[in-house]
């Protein structure tokens, strides 16, 4: 995989190299390790937000937190945060650790930690997240990695709700360790032959209890420590955050993006042919911008994108900046499907005048097939036509499962599917964020696929999916 | 009639070399001073006695003939401590002109080892003179089977491990005498040996380093003033790290209390090395940390027997400075939670791994070194009180390298060697030394808090023959 820091390149090659099997264990630490910065802290924020917090515990809190700071006892604020939990449904607070992951936390993940946590499972290690957050932080960020096994404090919850209680203590410092001897003994792992990561100095314990210890992005205490104990420390870079520069570049590229538009247009209107408008005003709505906020595109078999058209184009879908990303791509003569309310929504006007996409409306599927037979027309036409399979954009890099229409389409209308890899937009544009930050796009683009029928479809799609996984694990050179 | 078992009596001479340029400094080192000067007779006591088990009784003259020659080549046993009038200097060695081995060295009857180990208790509480070389031995006869050397040791003459290197050094190979052996070079006696010129001399540097201190003082201010946020934070920091130091410990133990302090106790155990080390190995620590997680086994005996529950004592460790697995050139006193609620060996030491490795974490770990030359400019009473202040663990645990093969004194064969250590304000202090393949374990127990000694001793027994087994 490529796109790697060669620090990071080192630890998986050393992975791959040592031995392999469910009796070797990596254990990877959450909050600073896994993702970057606090995840404690955004459930706290969220709780602030929501007014959950009386004056007199956010003082309780701030006051907790800063004694630890001060080398008073760093367990505490966690105890502080649990109690004041009492009586809160387990169900409730679980789904909040959904939708947090969701808004905010799955941005956070460390795109090479990922990397690390699918070399140890390639080579067939028991995977675990060892930390002292609860499972409502770590479950759905050890979901979303594919990681089966949790280390992590308990909550006592009786009747379905947080008894404000731990259920023994909570796995921090010495019981973090203790927690993961005991795990390896139940499941039959080699200490000696492990691997654990670790940022903060409370992690020595945890980490001096494998063979293979690595401080992953410490904190200066543990940096020392690591120096003086010889483990090997590893500095993975974090997820971009959205810098003024950026905001401000992202704001350039959006007036660049209507200049082009508009430009675009008024030369097609002046050549009395609104075809080469469009396509004209889609070279230069988004080239301009993505030149202006600094991305640019790193695209491999570009060539496939013109052998096949007209095509249906399918790409994995993370950000928002994979719409401009596939205009630049696609460059001319071709049109998405839009769901109908998306109409009205400002920002894609200027759009839909631009590529005049399909708009179907999914709560009526007699005029969504409607509009679909118009659709096939177009593409017969020569019209392209760009879906993304997955429906929805995804949290994460991990890919979503493929829905069928794309592929119904294109056995109807009997054009090949080109198929369009996207990495690391969903870096450089976050979900939910309007900020662009500059970087490189990788891209790309796999062999085509002709003749669709609906008799292999199923197994074919789930072949594509396969394809689309693995060229995202291991990046073509 | 020459030892064909032993090593060439060229590795003696090496050996004995060494000896003689051992201790070289004149001044006492800041902690050195600290302690020296600290000094509360026997509770905040510096003495360290070492037990010698030997297979025979050594010719009596030609023990004393040994000594005589050993004084000789380290002159630092013929030294000692002298005192400026007023602190302004550390304290420094001088040639004692009235030096007497009579004095230092004698030898007593005893009719069993447990009255031997009570006597050697006895030897280690008397104080020192603190006019003469501090040191003091005692040759124990009358044993069933051999005798006992008897070393009492200033901490300011020699640490426990720098004891246990110089008797090393000092035996020798082979059990016939070697007729020529080194002798030390007359060492010119330090110039500034009278108290007096000792605290002017002290002054004179002090008056001479004040530009430069105060070029310093002022760098500091200096960067206070320009970085005031990254000056803050670091003072910050270490403070939090002074504070998890001295008080993130486990609490004491009830069941090794009230300690006074002024009653030893003397405890040995010998045992197979190679046990030991194949359940540190298992554990992933070092023989050090083996040896911790073996006395809190003992201690976990004692505590189940007594029907105490208590999950963690605090014990204090050696942590080395310098690198985590070897024996490093520098040291820092620290304690740690030791777990009495862990059952497996293996578990317990590497759960005592993890805690001692975590200390690594703490900027503050040499905070008694750099605040040593501070407080020595002070009353003595206050680097006493400071020492006291120093949150005193349950039991201190050492492990010290003895003489790696076979060794004899006066040609009496060296069985075992035992260090008992200082108790200050710990309720045990345990020392095990490597001698070949054997580990001996020496455990000084502060009496008066311990309600039943010979349930403690079996304990430990008990728990040395389950890393045994």
């Amino acid at each position: 995989m490529s796109g790697l820091s060669t620090a990071a390149q080192e630890a998986i090659d050393a992975i791959e190299a040592g031995p392999q099997g469910p009796s070797v264990g990596a254990f990877f630490d959450l909050d600073g390790t896994l993702v970057a910065g606090y995840t404690a802290a955004t459930f706290y924020g969220d709780r602030l937000k929501g007014r959950d917090v009386s004056p007199a515990e956010f003082l309780r809190t701030v006051v907790t937190a800063v004694d630890g700071e001060l080398g008073g006892d760093p367990t505490r604020i966690a105890h502080v945060a649990f109690s004041a939990m009492r009586g809160e449904s387990e169900e409730a607070f679980a789904d909040l650790g959904e939708r947090l992951f969701r808004s905010k936390i799955a941005g956070t993940i460390r795109r090479e930690s990922r990397a690390l946590v699918m070399a140890h499972q390639r080579a067939g290690h028991t995977v675990a997240v060892a930390s002292a957050a609860t499972k409502y932080q770590i479950a759905p960020v050890a979901r979303d990695l594919g990681v089966e096994h949790l280390v992590c404090t308990q909550l006592v919850v009786e009747d379905g709700q947080f008894t404000g209680a731990t259920d023994g203590p909570m796995l921090w410092g010495r019981h973090k360790a203790s927690g993961v001897r005991a795990f390896a003994r139940e499941h039959g792992i080699d200490l000696a032959e492990s691997y654990a990561y670790g940022n903060g100095y409370e992690d020595v314990a945890f980490l001096s209890s494998v063979g293979h210890p690595t401080a992953l992005n410490p904190h200066r205490d543990l940096r020392a420590a690591a120096a003086r104990l010889g483990w090997a420390v590893l500095d993975l870079s974090d997820p971009v955050g959205g810098s003024l520069v950026a905001a401000g570049r992202t704001l350039a590229a959006l007036a660049g993006m209507n200049a082009g538009v508009g430009a675009g247009l008024a030369w097609g209107v002046a050549r009395g042919n609104l075809q080469e408008g469009r396509n004209a005003a889609v070279r230069l709505a988004t080239q301009v911008p993505m030149a202006l906020a600094g991305v640019s595109l790193d695209v491999l078999h570009q060539e496939r994108l013109w052998t096949h058209r007209p095509a249906i184009f399918v790409a994995n879908h993370q950000s928002a900046l994979d719409i401009p990303v596939l205009g630049w791509l696609l460059e001319r003569d071709f049109t998405i499907v839009a769901k109908k309310e998306a109409r009205w929504d400002p920002r894609a006007m200027v759009g839909s005048i631009v590529i005049d996409p399909a708009w179907i409306d999914r709560g009526d599927s007699e005029s969504a097939r409607a509009t679909l037979d118009g659709v096939v027309e177009r593409i017969r036409a020569g019209t392209s036509l760009m879906i993304f399979p997955e429906g929805t954009r995804s949290a994460t890099p991990v890919l979503g499962p493929f829905r069928k229409g794309a592929f119904h389409l294109a056995a109807q209308a009997g054009v090949p599917v080109v198929p369009i890899v996207l990495r690391n937009t969903g870096e450089l544009m976050r979900r939910s964020s309007l900020v662009l930050n500059p970087g490189v796009v990788d891209v790309c683009v796999l062999e085509p696929e002709t003749d669709w029928s609906t008799d292999d479809m199923s197994e074919r799609i789930a072949a594509l999916h396969t394809r689309f996984e693995e060229t995202l694990a291991r990046w073509p050179a | 009639m020459s030892d064909t078992s032993s090593p060439s009596s060229s590795e003696d001479f090496e050996r004995w070399g060494g000896a003689a340029a051992w201790s070289a400094g004149t001044e006492l080192t800041p902690m050195q001073t600290l302690l020296w000067r600290a000094e509360r007779h026997p509770v905040q006591s510096s003495t360290t006695t070492v037990v010698i088990d030997l297979d025979r009784i050594p010719d009596w003259k030609r023990f004393v003939a040994a000594t005589e020659w050993g004084t000789g080549l380290v002159r630092r046993l013929r030294q000692r401590v002298v005192e400026p009038v007023v602190p302004t200097a550390a304290p420094t060695w001088a040639d004692d002109p009235t030096f007497d081995l009579a004095y230092h060295l004698r030898r007593e009857r005893v009719a069993s080892r447990e009255e031997m180990l009570a006597a050697a208790a006895q030897v280690a509480l008397r104080p020192f003179d603190r006019s003469r070389p501090l040191w003091e031995a005692v040759l124990f006869e009358g044993l069933p089977d051999g005798a006992a050397y008897v070393l009492k040791i200033h901490h300011a003459l020699a640490d426990p491990l720098g004891t246990v290197q110089l008797l090393s050094m000092l035996q020798s190979g082979r059990r016939a005498h070697t007729a020529r052996k080194p002798v030390g070079e007359d060492q010119v006696a330090p110039a500034a040996a009278d108290p007096v010129d000792l605290a002017v001399g002290g002054l004179r540097t002090d008056v001479a380093t004040l530009p430069g201190a105060a070029r310093a003082t002022a760098r500091a201010l200096g960067l206070a003033a320009t970085r005031p946020q990254a000056v803050l934070a670091s003072t910050l920091r270490y403070g939090a790290s002074v504070r998890r130091l001295l008080t993130q410990t486990a609490a004491p133990s009830p069941e090794l209390s009230p300690r006074t302090g002024k009653q030893w106790s003397f405890l040995t155990f010998d045992t197979a090395l190679d046990p030991i080390r194949t359940v540190a190995r298992q554990g992933g620590g070092t023989l050090d940390d083996a040896a911790v997680a073996l006395v809190l086994g003992g201690l976990r005996r004692y505590h189940l027997r007594r029907d105490s529950p208590v999950g963690e004592i605090p014990v204090g460790v050696r942590v080395s400075l310098d690198r985590a697995d070897d024996l490093g050139n520098r040291f820092a006193q620290a304690i740690i939670s030791g777990p009495l609620s862990i059952d497996d060996p293996v578990d317990r030491v590497a759960a005592v791994r993890g805690e001692v490795l975590s200390l690594h974490t703490e900027r503050a770990l040499e905070v008694l070194d750099a605040a040593a030359p501070l407080m020595n400019r002070m009353p003595s009473f206050v680097g006493a009180s400071a020492l006291r202040t120093a949150a005193a663990p349950d039991a201190f645990v050492l492990t010290l390298p003895g003489p790696p093969r076979k060794r004899f004194m006066a040609g009496a064969e060296v069985r075992g060697m035992y260090v008992l250590g200082p108790l200050p304000g710990a309720a045990l202090t345990a020392c095990l030394v490597t001698c070949g393949d054997t580990a001996c374990i020496g455990v000084n127990v502060d009496a008066s808090a311990v309600a039943d000694l010979a349930e403690l001793e079996e304990c430990l027994a008990e728990e040395i023959a389950a890393f045994g087994g």
